[in-house]
């Protein structure tokens, strides 16, 4: 992974001293909160319903050992012995106190990891497919674009003060998005052009929240060392046309609609061809030296990584729970006799997302142990182990058990996605943690689950849609009505290729009417699919809304 | 909305130390705890809570009232969103007490 050079370490270790240098004037008064707001933001410090929260960053999902091994360090001793792995694949703690902060921050820096801009109108942490790297489906790795990316971006003077927050997801794989990148404010594809020359076909003005928009292609091929350039004008344009006099129309989305692509598409290209800024021109050996951080690790050979064969298939074929484990949350791995595996942070009783202390200091070990050392954390609320042996699936899972990180539901009904919800977040209408606890409760049987097939659960406690509920094959929106905690039901949302928006089904639901009808929508699927091989998606989109609806609401 | 018939107001808060919910006592003071909180009965002793408690940022961040119904000598809070503030999450956290 990218090592920090000297000079990416002194601007960690001069933002943790400045940091302290200013809580302490907020502490002795010297300072007001409006004064103080806007510098916490930039070190990602919210103030939440009970506490501080502190977000960091996670670049790109993309995690070693030690660095896991800290933020256990960082729950154990400044929060409550857990942190929260976010949609936006970093880590929250919901329970600082301010006095710590600037001494977490140094922590922080002391394993090459930060806070900055996890928070404000500017470009916030890249985020990317959490199998960079290793899916067998990638054109390339984008790691290192994410990375290039990631240093263009951090401290631009001139993307500061943006008319909202801007965030940029880069995915290698032609086929099958694994980032949502039609959902982000620029979405950046690894394509290769008819020629067969490599380049980025580049997205912009997708997103959720109040008004949700899937992104239009701004440009179909894009050199490879056009990259920066090219998004500095798609950002020097929201820059400048962006709205400003309403927060709530003041993403990009609204802009590239308002617009219409054709026209933001002009405007993009008019500034790009004035771009004359050599220092965005990527040249390969910079983007070499970037891909070099990312060299793949030493793999062994097939016959080796393998292992024994005859002990792995007969396992499977005895130990049913492994079996299925390894049907879900193992993946398959562009090395021959390698897997990817999917640690689960859902379980019935544990918030979606959330991991201990303890949790975190053995998949460190794990990582060690079984996968050189790195750790990925996905938009899904999952940590990842890449480069695992066939020859230690066993042995991985087994400890995996103990650890409770070994729920097989990835991308099944209990993989449900979460936002903190009215229970920490102060934007919050509704609370949504207790819905995905009920519902994972609801569906915890696995052998339903199997039977449903791929289907996404995405809940969200208010309209700016951090779990991503307009994205939930089924989506449930809380909302506040006369005081009242109500959830709408969406269906047929989807973040990957053939990306669509969920449709509200009906008239918002009590807390208590929200599984039954979730779960009225899914026998309506299993009493009329085309077989088990049509997803809940697929027969959605074949039969339309109304039979879901008679079936969730009787009407 | 119309403010029901008996609504008082309390005036909160963050704690700038901890972010916790702060309540204001009838003697100017802050705690953690609603039902420390001195109702306001009416809508101008409300507003001249809240512009004292304005001036005591070095404390408090954010302060701003909420309405609430007394029964006998307890506060409800009217809204979820307040309750919560004051009881916590309503779900599991690894380490409720902070200090444990």
């Amino acid at each position: 992974m990218y090592q920090y050079d000297q000079y990416d370490q002194q601007i960690v270790e001069e933002r943790a001293r400045q940091f302290r240098g200013q809580v302490q004037r907020r502490i002795d008064g010297e300072v007001t909160e409006n004064e103080f707001k806007p510098l916490r933001l930039q070190n990602g410090l919210y103030m939440q319903l009970h506490a501080y929260m502190f977000r960091i960053a996670i670049p790109y999902g993309v995690l070693s050992s030690k660095q896991v091994r800290k933020l256990a360090h960082l729950a154990r001793s400044y929060d409550r012995g857990y942190g929260h792995i976010t949609t936006r694949q970093n880590i929250q703690f919901n329970w600082p106190q301010l006095e710590a902060i600037p001494t977490m921050l140094d922590e922080l820096a002391s394993v090459q990891m930060h806070a900055i801009q996890t928070s404000g109108n500017c470009v916030r942490n890249i985020t990317s497919d959490p199998f960079a790297g290793v899916a067998p489906d990638e054109l390339e790795d984008p790691r290192p674009y994410c990375e290039l990316l990631r240093q263009w971006s951090t401290f631009h003077p001139e993307f500061a003060f943006l008319p909202r927050k801007f965030k940029i997801a880069v995915t290698g794989t032609p086929s099958q998005d694994r980032a949502a990148i039609r959902f982000h404010d620029i979405g950046v594809r690894i394509v290769n052009n008819e020629a067969g020359e490599r380049g980025f076909e580049v997205w912009a003005g997708g997103g959720m929240g109040r008004t949700p928009f899937i992104g239009q292609i701004v440009r179909p091929f894009v050199r490879y060392n056009d990259l920066l350039a090219f998004v500095e004008s798609i950002l020097r344009v929201y820059n400048r046309y962006g709205r400003r006099d309403n927060k709530f129309k003041a993403r990009i989305k609204i802009l590239v609609d308002e617009l219409g692509i054709e026209e933001f598409r002009r405007r993009v290209e008019e500034d790009f061809a004035r771009s004359t800024n050599p220092a965005l021109q990527l040249e390969r050996a910079e983007v070499d030296r970037v891909t070099a951080s990312f060299r793949p690790p030493p793999y062994e050979p097939e016959s080796s990584a393998r292992g024994d064969a005859a002990a792995l298939a007969e396992r499977t074929s005895n130990d049913a729970a492994f079996a299925r484990w390894r049907k879900t949350n193992v993946l398959s791995h562009k090395v021959p006799g390698y897997d990817i595996v999917v640690l689960s942070l859902k379980h019935p009783d544990i918030p979606p997302g959330d991991i201990s202390d303890t949790q975190l200091d053995r998949v460190a070990e794990l990582a060690d142990r079984y996968s050189f050392g790195e750790v990925r954390t996905t938009h899904t609320q999952n940590m990842v182990l890449t480069d695992v042996r066939d020859a230690d699936l066993c042995e991985l899972y087994d400890k995996l058990v103990a650890l409770d990180m070994a729920t097989p539901t990835f991308r099944l009904l209990g993989d449900i996605i979460a936002c903190p919800g009215l229970d920490y977040c102060a934007l919050a209408n509704a609370r949504s943690i207790p819905l995905s606890l009920e519902l994972a409760k609801r569906f915890e049987n696995i052998d339903y689950q199997e039977d449903v097939g791929p289907c996404s659960i995405k809940i969200s406690g208010c309209i700016n849609a951090c779990g991503h509920h307009h994205v939930g094959n089924i989506g449930i929106l809380g909302i506040n009505k006369n005081g009242e905690e109500v959830y709408q039901l969406m269906l047929g949302g989807h973040d990957s290729d053939s990306a669509s928006i969920g449709k509200i089904l009906g008239p918002a639901l009590r807390e208590d009417q929200v599984a039954d009808a979730v779960e009225k929508v899914l026998s309506k699927y299993l009493d009329t699919r085309n077989g088990a091989d049509e997803t809940f998606l697929e027969c959605y989109r074949r039969l339309g809304p109304d039979p879901f609806k008679e079936a969730a609401y009787g009407a | 909305m119309a403010t029901p018939k008996g609504t008082h107001f309390v005036i909160t808060a963050n704690f700038i130390d901890s972010g916790a919910p702060a309540y204001r006592r009838s003697d100017g003071s802050w705690s953690t705890s609603l039902q420390e909180a001195h109702p306001a009965a009416t809508e101008a002793e409300r507003d001249e809570m809240l512009a004292a408690a304005s001036k005591e940022e070095s404390v408090i961040a954010d302060p701003y009232p909420f309405a609430v119904r007394l029964e006998g000598s307890a506060i409800d809070p009217l809204t979820a969103r307040e309750e919560i503030r004051a009881k916590g999450p309503t779900v599991p956290i690894r380490r409720p007490d902070a200090a444990a």
